[in-house]
């Protein structure tokens, strides 16, 4: 077998042109969890009760299963679960017209928002309690002291670890690729079997994956500095 | 005028505070001397509402709230009507100096941006910093970092500041710029309560001495009978190894 190096630069033209899908089931996961991170982690140290129990299952259990079990489960379970309903009040739901997308973005964010929100809440924590004290004796709430110092602080501490969670995303993406969504990794397959080159076709898209997660890493790099500024002393 | 009747508070079925009743009369300066674990941070704590008391009753200025039932709204407004200056400074790291004493403007006192930041920077040339206005807390020494503390309090022009012994975490050279900061806003008639351990401070400027041992006030009185004619034992102990401490070991050094 010999290698047609030529044929990689084709197969990347090919492949990159899938790198959007690759994008959305990064980023629209990763920002939906986003939120569902914030809300879990703040339910998880105010303790609320009984969401406070949910909370602690929902994130033991989607950190402590596959990603790939949940992208299946969604995308086998969910279509059952939305007929049964559908039958049940007469909706004359038709699942099979729901695009595959969305179920593996639903599956991706449920698994995003259980890591994220372990990243926001040891970011909060590691902030001061001090820091909130002082922020009650100048007479803010809990919610103003949260948002306005607690917050800002615990976030720009977690940037590290939110590229990591971001690059660990772009690569689990391509797992989509199981249920056929053409993304980087589905295209080079298709690229491969078409052309018979498996070995071009996925060292194209290797380039295509390597290249997004050294730009992030250095966009994460840059924001770190500039946010966490206020953290380096002896600086005038 | 702040008004406690009966302050109790448990920490896990110890008693902290064991009945406190104390009146502070505006622009009174009283500190408060006590060993250490006598309670003396918890008192100060549940004056604002930070550690909340099991029992008794907390005024300040013209708000009363019952400790047993307050709300969550009852301890907003008492708070909002106190600051504190803290022992480890508790600056904002995420905000630079002047931001720290506006924040509390801006969001608890509803002062727009511009005026607060007006009124910030006023209070920063009196504590000495007018020069520091944009660093960061982390670009500061300690001292500097407590007299933003004291400004952060300040400028909110609280009925009462509560001082939680403001200097004990400074390197001894700089912890008489923070205690001349002090003075000087004692001087203008802006009721205080301080703990700390520096005794030539309690003696100077403040109007009245109070001597805390276990959950009670023991002894109170001006910095004469406290210091030169204390009636309870305890005091008296106490102030002996505390002068001990600061006036007595260069002697003991000398003689060895
Ligand atoms: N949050 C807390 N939980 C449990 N015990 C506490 C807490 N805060 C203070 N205590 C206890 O209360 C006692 C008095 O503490 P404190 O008010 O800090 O004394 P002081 O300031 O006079 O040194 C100490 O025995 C201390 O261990
Ligand atoms: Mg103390």
């Amino acid at each position: 077998m010999t290698i047609d190096i030529p044929f990689i630069w084709v197969a990347f033209k090919e492949i990159i042109k899938a790198l959007p899908i690759t994008l959305i089931l990064t980023i629209v996961p990763l920002l939906a969890g986003f939120l569902i991170g914030i809300v879990v982690a703040l339910v998880r140290i105010y303790k609320l009760k009984y969401l406070y129990r949910i909370a602690n299952g929902y994130v033991s259990f989607f950190r402590g299963t596959p990603i790939i079990m949940h992208i299946m489960v969604i995308y086998f379970g969910f279509p059952l679960l939305l007929d049964q309903i559908s039958l049940r009040f007469d909706l004359g739901l038709q699942t099979n017209n729901i695009p595959i997308i969305l179920f593996v973005l639903i599956a991706l964010t449920l698994a995003a928002g259980s890591y994220l929100s372990e990243i926001i809440r040891s970011g909060i924590i590691s902030v001061s309690n001090g820091q909130l004290e002082a922020a009650y004796s100048v007479g803010m709430t809990k919610f103003q002291a949260m948002i306005r110092i607690i917050l800002p602080q615990a976030l720009a501490q977690s940037i590290p670890n939110f590229t990591n969670i971001f690059v660990g995303f772009l690569h689990t993406s391509s797992i989509a690729f199981l249920v056929s969504q053409k993304e980087v990794t589905g295209a080079a397959n298709i690229v491969a079997s078409v052309n018979l080159k498996f070995l071009e076709a996925f060292i194209a898209a290797g380039i295509i994956y390597w290249g997004i997660t050294i730009l992030v890493e250095g966009i994460s790099f840059l924001l770190e500095k500039k946010v966490t500024a206020y953290n380096r002393g002896g600086v005038s | 005028m702040i008004y406690l009747k009966g302050i109790k508070k448990s920490f896990n079925q110890l008693p902290v505070l064991k009945g406190i009743n104390l009146k502070i009369e505006k622009g009174e300066v009283v500190t408060i001397l006590g060993p250490s674990g006598s309670g003396k941070t918890t008192l100060l704590r549940c004056l604002n509402f930070l550690e909340k008391p099991n029992a008794g009753l907390v005024q300040i200025g013209n708000i009363i709230v019952d400790a047993e039932k307050a709300t969550k709204k009852e301890m907003l407004a008492i708070r909002k009507q106190s600051a504190m200056v803290f022992q480890h400074y508790n600056l904002f790291a995420h905000k630079t100096v002047v931001e720290n004493v506006m924040e509390g403007l801006i969001v608890a006192k509803k002062v727009k941006k511009k005026d607060a930041r007006q009124q910030s920077e006023r209070v920063l040339d009196k504590v000495g910093l007018s020069d520091k206005l944009d660093h960061y807390p982390s670009q500061l020494s300690g001292g500097q970092q407590q007299r933003v503390g004291i400004a952060r309090a300040l400028a909110l022009n609280p009925e009462v500041i509560l001082f939680d012994e403001p200097t004990s975490a400074l390197d001894p050279e700089l912890v008489g710029d923070v205690l001349s900061v002090i003075k000087s806003i004692a001087q203008e008639g802006i009721t205080m309560v301080v703990v700390t351990h520096e005794m030539s401070f309690a003696r100077e400027v403040s109007n009245r001495v109070l001597f805390m041992d276990e959950g009670v006030i023991v002894e109170e009185g001006t910095p004469l009978e406290i210091f030169h004619a204390a009636k309870e034992e305890r005091t008296r102990r106490f102030l002996q190894r505390i002068s001990g401490e600061t006036y007595f070991l260069p002697l003991k050094e000398q003689v060895n």
